[in-house]
């Protein structure tokens, strides 16, 4: 088999679906277990006397976190629920669309339902019309404009892209490009996402669970709700 | 090389296909109607080339069933066998031509008054006229 | 090897009928996907076109291609345009043989130089290699430099002729390759396939016959005709794939219901072919309407791109080795950094205990 190997003739859809992703997938994994060790084990020494449970505390904390805080309500809620929205349609088009099931499937095992294709393209029109939404108003709004960082742009570029190109390649509008290289250039997107993950903004998708975890855990040690 | 209709074939499964799934029976029969609508009004012919379109199984029987047998048969010896016949829509011709071995070669619908094919072509009239003078020449006439 | 007379000479020779002339055109016409407006065009230009010589040179083929097309059975419209245009050599199906054979190769090549039209199927071996395919002594691969200098045009037929096909594919023992890797200097038409429709070899050698040119070719110089669209789109299954209903295994329920083949490794998508419209054995079905994935045999290295039933966006994310080194390799980088916050933790502490 030559998935992963250089082979004469390779065409650019070869190497993306080959080596391309093979290498990502390796510094991804380096990069995730990197970042997470690192995470875990860098704790300081807690001095202060213990005055409740911090694994309960922190757990409560992992689930209050899903919603935004009373006093802030006000301020955040487009905010909010647009992420909620935009993660709900991003995970229905990423797990539900069939040849993505496929995909995941050969590395799980297993596979599961699918829906039909006029779902995923409704959601996927909605997750990139929320995500051009959203840039807009980081680049309008003065307060998000002062405290944007490279980090958040790049991290929605490279969110972008898979839809884009996922887009482009299934309704075949390719702009002259043929076919095939707008579905290399699709899955190279998935291969800078991968390796952009652990080391941007893209990481909370992970960091959230023992964030909130340590938060909360924390504070709970000192007898106060976070 | 013996024809592939005398292979036996047993068909296992026939009902499980959901035919309103199929497209092209359907909007196959509408351009018809929109042809025969040209030939009344503008006296425009129109030929279609069936065989080109993709058709999944049964499309094509449902297509023929829906056109019916008309008045008109004709079976055709020229390069193999071809057959026209006129549909139940008058004007409406389906024209199969065959190969030698008794193999579909090609399938149009033809929209018309009557089929070119049908007609006796000038050269072939030229040809028998020059046969049938010889034919008679000997005889002294 | 009278390559002055005309085609409509040739017919009317064979006792064709203007009728049976004008059957002939409208099913050349439709074999090279012209609409049925262009009969006429195509029998004006058929009726005065100059009968071509043609050779057909076999090089590293398991004479699939050459059997597809005999398959239609003579007479036949097919039949009628391969004789028509003069086949002048084919070892495999004329008569004589052994130096006989290759007289009348070369005669016909002399008397027809810079005008004839070389058909080529199998691949050809190169390098060290090149000798082990050869007819009477001479290597196919000087053959093909030989004959192709004086050629009009070269039509590959079939994957390998056009690009190595399983003789190229992976550890490609002989070196082979397709013509296109060796003839620069010629227009080269491919038409590949394992094997190719018969009635997409012959509408391309009907469009020469009748046009005297090259018919429109794609980035991978195969005739637009047949092979701009991809299987995929002209699928009668496609339905299914929209609605999300698949056959999983070839024998279960989707299966039967005749559902999309997706998920058994169907190539559709990125094959481009005229199966799904033309279909085989003169139109009765094709590989997916008989409940088989479309291969991608007309495509470049098809037998490399991995399982013929592996789907199609399946993962090749390496194996288990590389997933544990990574692990490790990140564990260490991640113990390392760990270490290095930690001593900088300890220095504050213990600055500020001072």
């Amino acid at each position: 088999m030559n998935e992963g190997l250089y082979f004469e003739g390779m065409s650019l859809l070869d190497f993306a679906r080959g080596p391309a992703f093979r290498w990502a997938v390796a510094i991804f994994i380096i990069g995730i277990v990197w970042r997470l060790t690192a995470l875990l084990l860098v704790s300081p020494k807690r001095l202060e006397p213990v005055k409740g449970s911090a694994t309960s505390g922190g757990v409560r904390t992992m689930l209050t976190r899903s919603a935004p805080a009373h006093e802030l309500e006000k301020n955040i809620i487009f905010q909010h629920y647009s992420g909620y929205a935009w993660h709900i349609s991003m995970f229905i088009v990423l797990l539900f669309f069939a040849p993505h099931m496929m995909f995941f499937k050969q590395i799980l095992g297993f596979g599961w339902p699918t829906l039909p294709n006029l779902f995923i393209t409704f959601f996927a029109v909605v997750t990139m019309g929320i995500l051009l939404v959203l840039l807009a108003r980081r680049l309008m709004n003065p307060v998000l404009r002062q405290i944007s960082t490279m980090d958040d742009y790049v991290s929605w570029i490279i969110a972008f892209l898979p839809f884009l190109t996922g887009i482009m390649s299934f309704t075949h509008i390719t702009f002259g490009m043929q076919y095939e290289t707008v579905l290399a250039l699709h899955i190279l997107s998935i291969c800078l996402l991968l390796v952009w993950f652990p080391f941007g903004k893209l990481m909370h998708a992970l960091f959230i669970w023992p964030s909130r975890y340590k938060v909360g855990a924390a504070f709970a040690r000192r007898g106060v709700r976070a | 090389m013996s024809s592939l209709a005398g292979i036996g074939v047993k068909i296992e499964s026939g009902g499980g296909i959901e035919p309103e799934l199929r497209g092209n029976a359907l909007p196959l029969l509408h351009e018809i109607r929109h042809a025969l609508a040209r030939l009344v009004e503008e006296g425009e012919p129109t030929v279609l080339d069936i065989q080109s379109l993709p058709m999944g199984p049964g499309d094509l029987t449902r297509l023929m069933d829906a056109l019916g047998e008309g008045e008109v048969k004709a079976e055709l010896n020229c390069l193999g066998k071809t057959l026209i016949r006129e549909a139940r829509y008058s004007g409406v011709w389906i024209i199969e031509h065959f190969d030698g071995a008794g193999a579909i070669a090609s399938r149009f619908i033809e929209i018309n008054w009557v089929p070119p094919l049908l007609q006796a072509q000038a050269e072939d009239v030229q040809k028998g006229l020059m046969e049938l003078a010889d034919a008679l020449a000997p005889a002294g006439n | 090897m009278a390559a002055s007379k005309t085609v409509g000479d040739v017919l009317r020779a064979n006792g064709v009928s203007r009728r049976g002339f004008m059957k002939f055109c409208a099913a050349t016409a439709s074999m090279m996907a012209l609409p049925p407006t262009m009969v006429s065009a195509v029998a004006a230009a058929i009726e005065n076109a100059r009968r071509p010589s043609v050779i057909w040179l076999p090089f590293q083929e398991c004479t699939g291609c050459l059997e597809s097309l005999t398959r239609s059975h003579t007479p036949t419209v097919e039949g009628l345009i391969f004789d028509a245009i003069s086949l002048d050599f084919n070892h495999t199906l004329m008569a004589a043989s052994g130096q006989r054979a290759e007289d009348a190769l070369d005669a016909a090549v002399q008397e027809n130089w810079g005008n004839y039209l070389m058909l080529v199927d199998g691949s050809i071996p190169t390098g060290e290699f090149a000798d082990y395919s050869c007819t009477n002594g001479h290597s196919h691969l000087d053959m093909l430099k030989k004959y192709a200098a004086g050629a009009a045009a070269i039509v590959t037929i079939g994957t390998c002729a056009a690009y190595g096909g399983i003789g190229r594919a992976n550890p490609n023992p002989t070196q082979a390759v397709g013509v296109q890797d060796i003839i620069k200097d010629k227009p080269i038409i491919n038409v590949p396939g394992c094997p190719p429709i018969p009635t997409v070899i012959t509408g391309v050698l009907a469009h020469y016959l009748t046009f005297g040119t090259i018919p429109e070719l794609d980035h991978h110089g195969r005739p637009m005709a047949f092979f701009g669209q991809n299987i995929h789109d002209r699928c009668y299954r496609r339905p299914f794939y929209e609605r999300g209903l698949f056959a999983k295994t070839f024998d279960d329920e989707g299966a039967r219901k005749g559902h999309c083949l997706y998920q058994l490794g169907c190539k559709g998508p990125v094959t481009y072919n005229a199966c799904a419209t033309l279909k085989w054995n003169n139109g009765v079905s094709w590989p997916v309407q008989s409940g088989h994935g479309c291969i991608g045999c007309s495509e470049p290295n098809f037998w490399d791109k991995g399982s013929f039933y592996r789907p199609l966006s399946a993962a090749y994310y390496g194996d288990a080795r590389t997933v544990g080194i990574s692990v490790a390799a990140g564990a260490a980088a991640g113990l390392a950094a760990a270490a290095l916050a930690r001593g900088k933790q300890k220095k504050a502490q213990q600055e500020e205990k001072a």
